[in-house]
């Protein structure tokens, strides 16, 4: 189920939203929170493209960048639904359809086209409303100012959506997760949009209403010809639902591509490391369970080169050192931490005094065994070379020498965190963001055979 | 899905795109059909009634008894006081207790709440008592006038040493004047009828309780939900201001104008509620900005509709609970407010209320205790009423809290 289309019905370009971080009384702007920092895709008619990531990663920000429901900081929406198609550019190059820049007017009558499911079922209907005027209110909003009529469609369309009639005048409170989400699907519905964004839309519901719910999506959308943003941070939903999927990670996408494709032969050691953690049916089936260490790093500062080099465990290593991929990797980590102080020699020293009753036993030799068994270091490292740096760093801060250690440490470098990685197309519209999938690389072979 | 009923994919956008998205509902037509009529009957009075008795003795005292339905008989003034009554009334009745019948659901869903909590119904029950007869009350029954002939009267069941009344209205056992049917609470010792002091006392309790609420309701809302929206610079003035007015000493301000211009009820109720809304203004506020951050604000947002409408139909009935709770703790301390100034004599000592009939037994406590108890006893449970009703409802309009708790 490939888009064949030639114009998408939704095309984002270079889309960013970064939250200004102010500082003091006249909120002089020191830095920028990048939420969304540049991302680009296609949503063909009647498709439905997820969106994958960690939390904190962005994605429900682009969704409601995308529907502007927050401004977007930069690059352009461009709408093709609701009679807009086959509009070009103006001679200055903005796009007509592009909504970041519609007025109120195209705004509304954009707001017609495209609608929002959202994750809590339970905050996003008012609680003093009844649910069938929740619904019928955009009707109102939109003009209708026969009552009458509002309540036909509206008792309709809770039919369609699996409800009865006569819910029309209950409240929220008086139904369960479930039942509240076929509202929250017929409120998006009811002005008969072209495009949907759903955000997380089942993953606050219990395991076994989530399959209800996905699958009147899924009757829904393809009844009514719907293309759907779907977000999630399940992969397992994705593939369920998505005809195709991309993958964000920090504000950025890494990895996109047709679902099936993506799940068979990912590209990202991100995608990777997300493919891993779904859980498989089959308890003999041999899996690698790819843990990925530490939290999503802070947008405010993110990492430079590929964002994801100081988590990925596909890190590249430069070309002076030869060790197996999980020392570098630890290797890396140690750097980063020491850098960033959180390694703390003196605190070792006095935790392992205290089980020791001796302050005095705790000689330089047991510290540095420590740090190496908590970084996983290995007694020895492969790498002669690798090693005697490392044993130098370990006797700085042994000794307390913090900059030393720094800059011992600083020896190892990775091409990830100097480079940034550009796009690498495997055909077929699978795109990834990977330094290890450019051809001309060095750096080792490829993640994957292609 | 055979049906010939209207569904949402045959709609015709592009007809209906014309007409508007404002309704307006009964209960604005209500409330603008009653000050309609109220600025008609007021133009009445003012041009017609008060002016021509103005004119014929050739200036303005203010203040003066000029019964405004002389004409069919009535001789009731409607003073500037029972202006404000009536419009806070016309605006309770419109969108309080309207809209809770035009929402049984909802209603009975709260109804079933309360009824459970016995002292808020009994508060309930007392607070409409003192609403109804004090409405009611003093457009049938005569004001208190002093007879000195009458002082000292004794309550129904008590009695009094005969030494003290000029002239028992029940009979005389033992040099002891028993309580009449006449004086059913006895009377003051200027004889004035404590009875109705009582019922004249429940109507000014309750207008110092509906236009107060009036001034910090509309006060505190526009600029709670204004500073909530504009943010910013506006945001940070009105908060500010708040700020300083809430360390502005209203009391020391209203001694000043009480040395200038005299005391009055309506100077008092005015002063104090247009110096008590900060509290619910930061309220209104900052429950504004949690519920902006809701996901169904947001799909408001989204169905395009304007912040007007997202404010009225979402922000208010939303807040409007939290606000109605800290109502019932602010009016009380309202009424409290005016007993204690009674008291202290700082208040309008010509008007029936409950705390100037307690200042005024002060000084026969000794032999005739009733005058100061009964207006205190009424003082105390309706206070206590209000308090137990605020109580109540905090518990009950909180649907939210409920499915919170059921998880």
């Amino acid at each position: 189920m490939s888009p064949v289309t030639e114009e998408p019905i939704l095309s984002v370009r270079n889309l960013k939203k970064h939250y200004p971080i102010t500082e003091g009384i006249l909120s002089r702007q020191v830095g920028a929170a990048k939420a969304v920092d540049g991302i680009s895709f296609d949503i063909a008619e009647g498709e439905t493209l997820g969106l994958v990531g960690e939390s904190g990663c962005g994605k429900s920000t682009a969704a409601s960048s995308i529907i502007r429901l927050e401004e977007a900081t930069e690059g352009e929406v461009i709408f093709n639904g609701g009679g807009r198609a086959g509009r070009s550019r103006e001679g200055d190059g903005a796009h007509p359809n592009d909504v970041t820049t519609f007025d109120d007017e195209e705004l509304k009558s954009f707001r017609r086209d495209a609608q929002m499911i959202f994750q809590d079922p339970s905050s996003s209907l008012d609680p003093r409303m009844t649910v069938g005027s929740s619904v019928a209110e955009l009707l109102l909003v939109h003009g209708m100012t026969d009552k009458q009529r509002r309540r036909e469609i509206v008792e309709d369309l809770l039919e369609r959506v699996g409800l009865e009639a006569d819910y029309y005048d209950r409240y929220p409170h008086e139904f369960s997760g479930g039942q509240k989400q076929r509202i929250a699907l017929a409120r998006a519905l009811v002005l008969n949009p072209e495009f949907i964004v759903a955000d997380e839309p089942v993953s606050a519901l219990d395991v076994s209403i989530r399959a209800e719910i996905l699958s009147l999506l899924n009757d829904i959308q393809e009844e009514f010809g719907l293309s759907m943003l779907f977000i999630s941070h399940d992969m397992s939903v994705v593939r369920e639902v998505c005809d195709r999927v991309a993958v964000m990670y920090l504000g950025e996408i890494v990895e996109i591509g047709d679902t099936d494709e993506v799940f068979r032969n990912p590209q990202h050691p991100y995608t990777e490391a997300l493919l891993s953690a779904i859980p498989r049916p089959d308890p003999s089936a041999e899996q690698e369970n790819i843990e990925l260490k530490g939290t999503v790093p802070s947008p405010t500062n993110p990492p430079s080169g590929c964002k994801f080099h100081t988590r990925c465990h596909m890190v590249i290593q430069s070309d002076e050192f030869d060790l197996e991929q999980e020392r570098w990797r630890s290797l890396l980590t140690f750097r980063d931490r020491v850098r960033s102080g959180e390694v703390d020699p003196e605190s070792i020293r006095e935790a392992l005094a205290f089980e020791a009753d001796d302050l005095s036993a705790v000689d330089d030799e047991t510290i540095k065994d420590e740090l190496r068994t908590e970084f996983e270091l290995a007694e020895e490292l492969s790498d002669p070379e690798a090693e005697s740096i490392l044993q130098d760093a370990l006797d700085a801060l042994a000794e307390g020498r913090m900059e030393d250690a720094n800059d011992h440490l600083s020896t190892f470098t990775t091409p990830c965190e100097e480079q940034v990685p550009e796009e690498t197309d495997h055909g077929n519209g699978h795109i990834s963001a990977c330094l290890r999938n450019k051809p001309e690389t060095e750096h080792g072979a490829p993640l994957a055979d292609d | 899905m055979a049906t010939d009923r209207q569904s949402f994919d045959e709609i015709d956008w592009a007809q209906i795109d014309e007409e508007t998205e404002r309704e307006i509902s009964p209960n604005f037509i209500i409330v603008a059909v009653g000050t309609a009529l109220m600025g008609l009957v007021w133009a009445f009075d003012y041009f017609f009634v008060t002016g021509t008795y103005d004119a014929a003795i050739g200036m303005d005292f203010g203040n003066q008894y000029t019964p405004t339905f002389q004409f069919i008989g009535w001789g009731y003034d409607v003073t500037q006081l029972d202006w404000l009554f009536a419009f806070s009334l016309l605006l309770f009745g419109a969108y309080m207790i309207l809209p809770l019948y035009q929402n049984p659901r909802m209603t009975k869903y709260y109804w079933r709440d309360m009824k459970r909590n016995r002292p808020a119904m009994a508060s309930l029950g007392w607070l409409l008592f003192i609403f109804v007869i004090g409405v009611i009350g003093p457009a049938v029954i005569k004001a208190p006038t002093v007879d000195l002939m009458t002082k000292y009267q004794p309550p129904m069941f008590l009695e009094i040493n005969n030494i003290y009344p000029i002239n028992c209205a029940g009979d005389v056992v033992g040099g002891a004047c028993q309580g009449s049917l006449e004086h059913p609470l006895g009377t003051t010792g200027d004889g004035k009828d404590i009875f109705r002091i009582i019922v004249y006392g429940m109507q000014i309790s309750m207008k110092i309780g509906f236009i107060a609420t009036l001034f910090v309701v509309t006060i505190g809302s526009i600029v709670g939900t204004v500073a909530a929206y504009a943010g910013g610079l506006v945001d940070e003035v009105l908060m500010r201001w708040v700020d300083i007015q809430q360390s502005f000493p209203t009391f020391i301000l209203y001694l000043l104008i009480l040395y200038i211009y005299g005391a009055s009820l309506f100077l008092f109720i005015v002063l104090f509620s247009l110096f008590s809304w900060e509290g619910t203004a930061r309220y209104v506020r900052s429950n504004a900005l949690a519920k902006t951050e809701e996901e169904y604000i947001k799909a408001v947002q989204l169905s395009g509709a304007s912040t007007y409408r997202v404010i009225r139909s979402h922000i208010m009935p939303n807040s409007a609970s939290s606000i109605v709770t800290d109502i019932t703790l602010l009016i009380p301390s309202f009424i409290l407010f005016e007993a204690q100034f009674a008291f202290l004599g700082l208040g309008d000592s010509t008007i029936p209320s409950w705390g100037v009939l307690i200042a005024q037994g002060r000084s026969d406590l000794a032999f005739a205790p009733w005058i100061t108890l009964i207006p205190g006893l009424f003082l105390f449970f309706t206070i206590l009423a209000f308090n137990f009703l605020g109580d109540a409802l905090l518990d009950a309009l909180n649907p939210e809290a409920d499915a919170e708790a059921e998880k």
